[in-house]
């Protein structure tokens, strides 16, 4: 089967770029990966791309493809060439690019590293191994896929406006250590997530779900680091605040208190009062004295103070959970 | 198209964006289509509650989904991409797992409130009309053709991403938007960030990320040559018209974009007037746009 592609090549020595066109012939099973090893083995030999396992596993022939981060080992040709599409093949975003489809992943890993990616024991070894209950391992199996291939990041829309955002990879890989009933550094952690550039930067865009070749859904990740540090009662950052906000609203009137929802998460933001007489001149911000109140709103309120004392019970008993199975050494 | 809906403006169509639910309101009617409140409903939770407390998210929204279904209606029509995705999440949820809808409903039913048995689905205005038999009627209330009017679609996330739960259309080619700006008359305009995020989640917890995000699509629609750009979310809306001049400011770009809701733009293109569809309540002002469409016709 016949395939064409164009190739965004780059050459470091020059720092010119240029789109360039193939067409090759490959069998109609071939993969993206197929096709570009089909180009550089018999086309042109300089083009350059990462690849190891082929089988999604591996996680290092992440790239775009029309713009959309994808495994290049899992993406089949055929339905795009039957199409007549010529797709775009760049390098993932948010990376600094080194030759053609490579990327630099140092700044990834230094995000991974920043994370503290390993178990975190205390000083006391377990006797024997840990059993670990399957229900425990369903909590952090998600995340425990991840590949690191990096197709999330590159699509990250904080990250862009703020490259130094940890990002979906780096904290998904922290809620699978939070989330794992053997680490003892939970609340380290979690402190450490609670700040600049950590959970609350994210901008809930949900390209990464979209994208991740693996399942690990990195933004719901993202949301369970939120929902343990909002459950710790930790408010410092201004993002734990702001989902206070709704929280409490929905308790007072069934609906977001609106006026409230600046003054609580930013203070210092309240004083912006050009900004403010810019909404209220459009009629934007609703009479605090009066607000809104949403009919049946004792079912609410009820539900609001029922889930309240199932969420602490079901703390309870995971915190009860995490301290079987360790026993003092002998003597 | 259906005849009736169960309708969900959500909290900020029914305050501080309270065009979005009035001209919502009027092209249900110019298309025959009855809304029916649904008494009692509350706040979907946003991403913040969603995030924060996962649970008492799934029961706001489970018990909105439980008062749509005790209405008799079958579709639950929603105008935010943010109601659009945390109802859709639990409603597909509560659907696919009996024994949680089961512990669910008994805690509805212990506060009292109406408990959920999986007979409602969760649809967008967007998806109503960009297709099948609300695209006809669309075409055939738009009598005011926006003829010239370039516009620049700006889907927003939550409609289209994880497109597991929404599901509607490509998430990265979509055309619904596309659609309808050309059954009403006007031009559609592309721009590669029409897809991505216009930062509101965050614009209060981390502004200067959230302008970052929101300069893109303003500077590129702008440089696309659009007249206004059309959004069908309320929050995207809000940070697209209310933070336009922080984003201005920011990138150092006279933007001077009038945003429309969805409804707007629709309404616009039957007739509604410009008071019919409160363009009065945007902080962008739209006439440069809106002069436009109310000159093309007169």
């Amino acid at each position: 089967m016949e395939f064409t592609l164009k190739i965004e090549r780059y050459d470091p020595d020059t720092d010119q770029g240029r789109l360039q066109e193939f067409t090759v012939d490959a069998p109609e099973t071939a993969t993206l990966l197929d096709v570009l090893d089909v180009v550089k083995d018999t086309v042109d030999g300089s083009v350059t791309y990462r690849k190891s396992c082929r089988m999604a596993v591996c996680g290092s022939c992440g790239m775009r493809m029309d713009g959309a981060a994808v495994l290049a080992c899992k993406t089949p040709m055929a339905p795009l060439a039957e199409e007549g599409r010529v797709p775009v093949i760049s390098p993932m975003g948010n990376l600094p690019v080194i030759k053609d489809l490579v990327v630099d992943m140092d700044p990834f890993w230094a995000k991974f590293k920043a994370v503290k990616p390993w178990l975190e024991e205390d000083d006391r070894p377990p006797v024997k191994e840990w059993r670990v209950q399957q229900e425990e391992l369903d909590r952090i199996m998600k995340e425990a896929l991840c590949i690191q291939c990096g197709c999330c990041v590159s699509e990250c829309n904080s990250m862009e406006a703020d490259p130094d955002f940890l990002g979906p990879a780096a904290l998904a890989k922290a809620q699978r250590f939070v989330g794992d009933a053997r680490d003892r550094d939970r609340s380290e952690r979690l402190r450490a997530l609670n700040g600049p550039h950590g959970v609350w930067d994210c901008t809930r865009c949900y390209f990464c779900n979209q994208r991740c070749p693996k399942g690990v859904d990195p933004r719901d990740a993202i949301a369970k680091l939120g929902a343990e540090i909002y459950s710790e009662g930790m408010l410092s950052d201004k993002g734990a605040r702001h989902a206070q906000v709704f929280d409490m609203s929905t308790r007072a009137t069934g609906y977001l208190l609106e006026t409230a929802l600046v003054p609580y998460t930013d203070p210092l933001k309240a004083m912006d009062v050009k900004f403010a007489l810019n909404l209220a001149r459009a009629g934007k911000v609703p009479n605090p004295l009066k607000p809104h109140r949403a009919k049946k709103l004792d079912e609410v309120r009820k539900l609001h103070k029922l889930l309240k004392t199932q969420e602490a019970a079901a703390r309870d008993e995971r915190r009860a959970g995490v301290s079987v199975d360790r026993e003092e050494p002998a003597e | 198209m259906k005849s009736s809906y169960a309708y969900y403006p959500g909290c900020l169509a029914s305050l501080s964006q309270k065009e979005l639910d009035t001209s919502t309101r009027a092209i249900a009617e110019k298309m025959g289509a009855e809304l029916v409140e649904i008494p009692g409903f509350t706040c979907c939770g946003a991403g913040d509650v969603h995030e924060a407390r996962p649970e008492y998210y799934l029961h706001l929204n489970a018990r909105i989904l439980g008062q749509a279904e005790q209405l008799g209606q079958e579709t639950l029509l929603t105008i935010c991409n943010v109601c659009t995705l945390n109802l859709r999440q639990a409603d597909l949820k509560l659907k696919a797992d009996a024994d949680l809808r089961e512990r669910v409903n008994k805690n509805l039913r212990d506060v009292g409130a109406a408990s959920y048995e999986g007979g409602v689905e969760v649809r967008h205005l967007l998806w109503e009309i960009a297709e099948g038999e609300g695209y006809e009627k669309l075409k055939q209330i738009a009598q005011k053709p926006l003829t010239g009017v370039k516009i620049a679609p700006f889907y927003g996330c939550q409609i289209l991403r994880p497109s597991k739960m929404l599901g509607f259309e490509d998430p990265d080619r979509p055309q619904s938007l596309e659609r309808i700006i050309e059954a009403c008359g006007a031009e559609p305009v592309d721009y590669p960030s029409k897809i991505k995020c216009c930062g509101f989640p965050i614009v209060l917890a981390r502004e200067e990320v959230a302008l970052g995000e929101l300069i893109q699509p303003l500077a590129e629609a702008k440089q696309a040559g659009a007249d206004a750009m059309v959004t069908p979310c309320p929050l995207c809306h809000l940070s697209l018209d209310a933070w336009q001049g922080k984003a201005s400011r920011e990138a150092d770009m006279e933007f001077d974009l009038p945003i429309f809701h969805l409804a707007q733009l629709v309404g616009a293109a039957a007739g509604l007037t410009y008071d019919d569809l409160l363009f009065k309540r945007h902080v962008t002002k739209t006439y440069p746009a809106t002069d436009k469409i109310y000159a093309a016709g007169d």
